[in-house]
């Protein structure tokens, strides 16, 4: 029982004071039973703030704080932390929330937000009123961590934690690891391709002795919570257990007409997906089994390496985190969107890219023929305007710009004659960038701009692709011949529909998975222990996204280098004086953590194992005796709170 | 001989980013020293009111963090203290001498009860309030400074001893002298930032000369929610102005002041000023003049199509020079882009210069024996930029935040977070190093 407490009510610097009367919330909490001293200040989350609290706490023994002001979520922590600092258990502690649901729901009515903040302020005092000091439980944690995906934000992250001495399983789902990355080719500000960047990481993981990769592999299973999760992992078969001799002379013999992912469908394969790019890791082919006929399996036999009876296995990883890591798709324009897939010279951009890979003349062709000038369409698939109800990607994918020009500057190098034109609507070239915008224009390259109300048009005439755009600054519209026609096309989230079942990550409103808190915890996520590198929260460029792996393995780092956690307090009890036995409390618990024990003197009774609660307070609204309670939460708890509430 | 004082890592500067690495840093277990030159702890981000996209305000999220670093066992804060040099002996070895400047005031005696502030006599322009108002020459930073100690401006205090006669705690002591300390550290992070552009120097637009053009920093405490007026007001006569014009990338993008880049982060702090002052002050029109809006990073497209559609106008063009009228009023010349390029002029009664940000060179000069390489615009160079983007061209070395280039606030949390992460690496791979020497050396 609090019977000294203190309430502090914040100005959040006007968040909470333009609406709510913080000083009419002071005056009228401050007479409650058991407030010593109420106050309110401009910032209580600060260092004066907080010293503020914890000046009062020690002179004039509290022995209960409230806090009103923002959510819970972003500064409740700070506040317990901040009262055990002084001495005072940090679960006599009780954090008001009067900003998300007092001043910013109701700045309209200022009067009603007021009395509700008041009657906030109230019930949390009723609380602490109540309150009862806890401790938090410390679990053990194992000093593994488990990455998903491993493209190059997946393989960073993995080396930066092998690298702190913690092990790694790393999961990639695709036969060879790599990513998107793997698929670009010059990168111009760099002076190397993609591939050399893959090659760098996999060389280093290959020399590290703690780090397991996984290829073929996709996450079937998760349990547990954070610093002891356990995983099953599928892994699909490979069929192949090396290279085969002859692989040359059994792949001439197969079909050659299934569409190659690697190169974006521009060219065909056989059922042997051979490792991509020089030095693709691992270096064994895979068989496409679901395209391997009957003649097929036939040849195949004839492969000294081969092994059609290989099955699916399964691997139980037991980690203390997660990095998820998983990237992005690109958009996959619309039929008739800019003439995709009614025009054959119209393609993407990362087509585009693997069609400058793949040719090996000194001039660029398509289709058969020389591609002699080009016209980059950009913003397709981004910054999409929404007009019905139709889902759009209202989002910038925030690399497209910069990797136009990038690439505009690579093909230029290649092929110096080619003529290049650039539709754009507002050219993202951020920060250093601006100098290869710079650079490309000084090249003779031909920007329009236009507006989203008057995008370009793609048609032919003549057996030639045109594009129509208006241009603002000789206000008419102008024809542009174009050979090829290249969709600058942004990042949607990569597909993974069964990984999201299982990971339970919250989505954003750009269906990329959203962070805690961009600014506070910009790589961690609502599920504890799971965190995000890359692409996979949202688009980001290549060093972007080393930045942003390097600080999820930090993060992860932090979570298990230490050997243990501390996990919040909040977990079911039984009151054996109460409990009669009945049984319904065991039926409900999903977790099974209710049990039966011998009480001395008082019988056999349930009893809740700690180590499997979650305190999900499911047990507590079925015990008809009121036997079983939530630490932290108690039944007497909630009615004062409701009954103050209810005024 | 001296004491040298040992870190696992000095981190240099204590804005936003420094204090991030700092405490991902502290979290696992290393021991660390942030070193701070200002008198408080906290850089640009708490000056600033809100911050895009979501628009909670900045000091809800840097002012706690100030805190955590001040509480956190495993970091000190050295506040009012520049690093004169730093030398490497070796990997993992690195020796600093850092200057602790004299506050005139003594740290562990002051309570900051800014009784000092009151007495002193002196008033000068208030750095943290970009000169909109006074401060005292004996004082405290802000309200939320941490450590919240005051300090005696030296270069403007006339020695009349009023602050020592009513300081209670007998903290004013004028004999304090500039102290060298010799620290040990594992690693160095640099952290320390960017420059503001000096609107000055874009002469056309007559920034110091006509009152009514402000740069974006001042525009940005005018809407804080610890603003120094309890409105935006116009500088010459303290009306409220009711069509206020914002011209962006000064300083940026333009070759003729020197610098060619893109400060990254001026489209979106201008669009977000500009929906705040659509709440301060809903009658003003607010006009941006623009040459690209580079809405790129999560939820900015979002939130500049909402900043559209709530009214605020765009005009895509450069602002050639500006010129007053005689009731302060501002002419802007500028050429309409958008509708065929033809040359405008427009009357506004308060123009926002939107500063880019240029870099703060000056930090290399502090490494004697190995050379901090910098980039052709004098930007930390990322050696690694596509493997490591947080290593220098000294292993040892890393980066959090600006130092190595325009980043927003979310963009250099995971900098500074990767930085930790990095320097992490680096001291456990250097300290396995060490184990492997003397295991060789015991056989």
């Amino acid at each position: 029982m609090a019977e000294r407490i203190g309430v502090y009510v914040c100005h959040c610097g006007g968040n909470i004071s333009d609406v709510v009367d913080v000083k009419k919330v002071v005056e009228a909490v401050k007479d409650e039973p058991s407030v010593l001293i109420a106050k309110d200040f401009i910032f209580m989350c600060s260092d004066t703030g907080q010293n503020m609290i914890q000046d009062d706490i020690k002179n004039l023994h509290l022995d209960g704080v409230v806090v009103a002001s923002c959510s819970p979520k972003l500064h409740e922590t700070t506040f317990r932390n901040c009262v055990m600092r002084a001495g005072l258990n940090p679960y006599l502690y009780y954090h008001a929330n009067i900003r998300e649901d007092c001043s910013w729901a109701h700045s309209d009515n200022p009067e009603l937000a007021t009395i509700k903040a008041i009657n906030h302020v109230k019930a949390a005092i009723a609380y602490v009123r109540n309150a009862k000091p806890l401790e938090r439980i410390k679990v053990t944690t194992t000093l593994s961590v488990l990455v998903i995906g491993a493209g190059i934000a997946g393989m960073k992250a993995a080396l930066s934690l092998s690298s702190m001495g913690i092990s790694v399983y790393l999961v990639e789902k695709e036969p060879f690891v790599g990513g998107r990355v793997a698929q670009l080719g010059e990168i111009y500000s760099y002076g190397k391709s993609g591939v050399d960047i893959v090659r760098k990481l996999v060389d280093e993981i290959k020399r590290r002795d703690n780090i397991a990769v996984y290829t073929n592999a996709e996450v079937k299973e998760l349990s547990g919570y954070i610093g002891n999760f356990e995983v099953k992992v599928d892994i699909k078969p490979r069929y192949f257990r090396g290279r085969c001799k002859d692989i040359d002379n059994i792949i001439n013999r197969l079909q050659t007409d299934i569409p190659d992912e690697f190169n974006y469908e521009l060219i065909g394969r056989t059922p042997v997906i051979l490792p991509p790019y020089q030095d693709a890791y691992p270096g064994i082919p895979q068989l496409d089994i679901d395209n391997c006929d009957e003649r097929c399996r036939e040849i195949m036999g004839e492969c000294d390496k081969i092994d059609l009876n290989m099955r699916n296995e399964t691997v139980t990883l037991k980690v203390g985190a997660i990095v998820v890591a998983t990237g992005f798709d690109p958009y996959q324009p619309r039929i008739g969107e800019y003439g995709y897939g009614e025009y054959q010279n119209v393609v993407t951009l990362p087509q585009l890219v693997r069609m400058v890979e793949i040719n090996r003349s000194d001039k660029l062709i398509h289709n058969g023929k020389e591609i002699k000038n080009i016209v980059f369409i950009y913003c397709v698939g981004s910054r999409q305007m929404k007009t019905g109800k139709e889902k759009v990607n209202e989002y910038c994918s925030r690399y497209c710009c910069n990797a136009t020009i990038n690439a505009s500057l690579s093909l230029l190098k290649r092929f110096p004659d080619l003529k290049l034109y650039h539709i754009f609507r507002d050219m993202r070239t951020y920060g250093k960038n601006e100098i290869y915008y710079e650079e490309l224009g000084r090249k003779d390259a031909i920007f329009f701009r236009f507006s989203e109300d008057k995008p370009p048009i793609v048609s032919e005439k003549d057996g030639k692709l045109v594009v129509t755009v208006y241009d603002h600054i000789i206000n008419e519209s102008v024809d542009v011949l174009a050979d090829l026609i290249v969709l600058v096309v942004g990042m949607i989230p990569r597909r993974n529909d069964n990984l999201n079942k299982i990971l339970k990550l919250p989505l954003g409103k750009d269906g990329f998975y959203q962070e805690v808190h961009p600014k506070l915890r910009p790589v961690e996520t609502s599920i504890n222990g799971v965190l995000i590198a890359g692409t996979c929260q949202g688009p980001k460029d290549i060093i972007e996204t080393f930045s942003s792996a390097s600080a999820a393995a930090g993060k992860a780092a932090a979570i298990v280098g230490k050997g243990y956690i501390e996990l919040e307090p909040f977990l079911a009890y039984v009151d054996p004086d109460r409990c009669d036995m009945c049984g319904i409390c065991f039926d409900e618990c999903k977790y099974g953590a209710i049990e039966i024990k011998e009480y001395e003197g008082k019988g056999k009774k349930a009893w809740v194992n700690k180590a499997l609660c979650k305190g999900c307070g499911l047990c507590v609204s079925v015990c008809p005796s009121e036997a079983i309670q939530l630490s932290g939460l108690e039944t007497k708890q909630l009615r004062e709170m409701i009954k103050v509430m209810a005024g | 001989m001296t004491e040298i004082l040992e870190y696992d890592v000095v981190v240099i500067g204590g804005g936003i980013a420094g204090m991030q690495s700092s405490l991902d840093l502290a979290d696992m277990g290393f021991r660390i020293l942030l070193v701070e030159k200002e008198a408080s702890i906290g850089g640009h981000m708490f000056k600033l009111s809100k911050t895009f996209p979501t628009m909670d305000c900045a000091s809800c999220i840097s002012t706690p963090k100030m805190a955590a670093v001040s509480h956190h066992p495993n970091i000190t804060v050295w506040t009012y203290s520049e690093v004169e040099e730093v030398v490497k002996n070796g990997e993992g070895d690195f020796r600093l001498k850092i200057i602790r400047k004299p506050r005139f005031v003594d740290e562990s005696k002051c309570t900051g009860c800014e009784q000092c502030e009151d007495a002193c006599p002196v008033i000068v322009p208030n750095e943290y309030n970009f000169g909109l108002i006074g401060r005292k020459a004996a004082y405290i930073p802000f309200e939320t400074a941490v450590p919240k100690v005051a300090v005696i401006d030296m270069d403007n205090c006339i020695l009349c001893g009023a602050c020592e006669r009513v300081c209670p705690a007998n903290a004013i002591n004028f004999f304090q002298e500039p102290e060298a300390v010799n620290v040990k550290a594992g690693a160095v992070i640099l952290a320390t930032g960017y420059k503001l552009f000096p609107a000055e120097l874009k002469k056309e637009y007559h920034f110091g000369e006509y009152p009514n053009v402000i740069t974006s920093m001042q525009a940005e405490r005018l809407l804080s929610p610890t603003r120094p007026f309890n409105s935006l007001l116009r500088p010459r006569d303290g009306k409220e102005p009711m069509n206020i014009a914002y011209i962006l990338c000064v300083g940026s993008r333009d070759r003729t002041i020197g610098n060619p880049l893109c400060s990254q982060i001026c489209c979106m702090y201008s669009i977000k000023q500009a929906q705040l002052i659509m709440g301060t002050l809903p009658l003003a029109d607010v006009t941006i003049y623009y040459m690209d809006i580079r809405a790129f990073g999560k939820g900015y497209e979002e939130f500049y199509q909402q900043t559209r559609a709530m009214g605020v106008n765009f005009v895509r063009g450069r602002v050639a020079k500006i010129e007053e009228t005689e009731n302060g009023d501002l002419v802007l010349h500028y050429t309409d882009v958008e509708n065929g390029c033809i040359p405008k002029t427009q009357v506004h009664d308060l123009v926002v210069l939107s500063v880019g940000i240029w870099p703060n060179s000056d930090i290399a000069k502090i490494f004697s024996n190995e050379k901090l390489e910098l980039d052709n615009y004098g930007w930390i160079k990322r050696v690694e930029e596509y493997e490591s983007p947080n290593i220098t061209s000294i292993p040892g070395v890393f980066t959090a935040g600006c130092v190595t280039g325009p980043k927003d606030i979310p963009d250099s949390i995971v900098d500074a977070t990767s930085a930790a992460a990095e320097c992490a690496d680096y001291l456990s791979r250097f300290r396995r190093k060490l184990i492997e020497i003397s295991k060789k050396e015991m056989r």
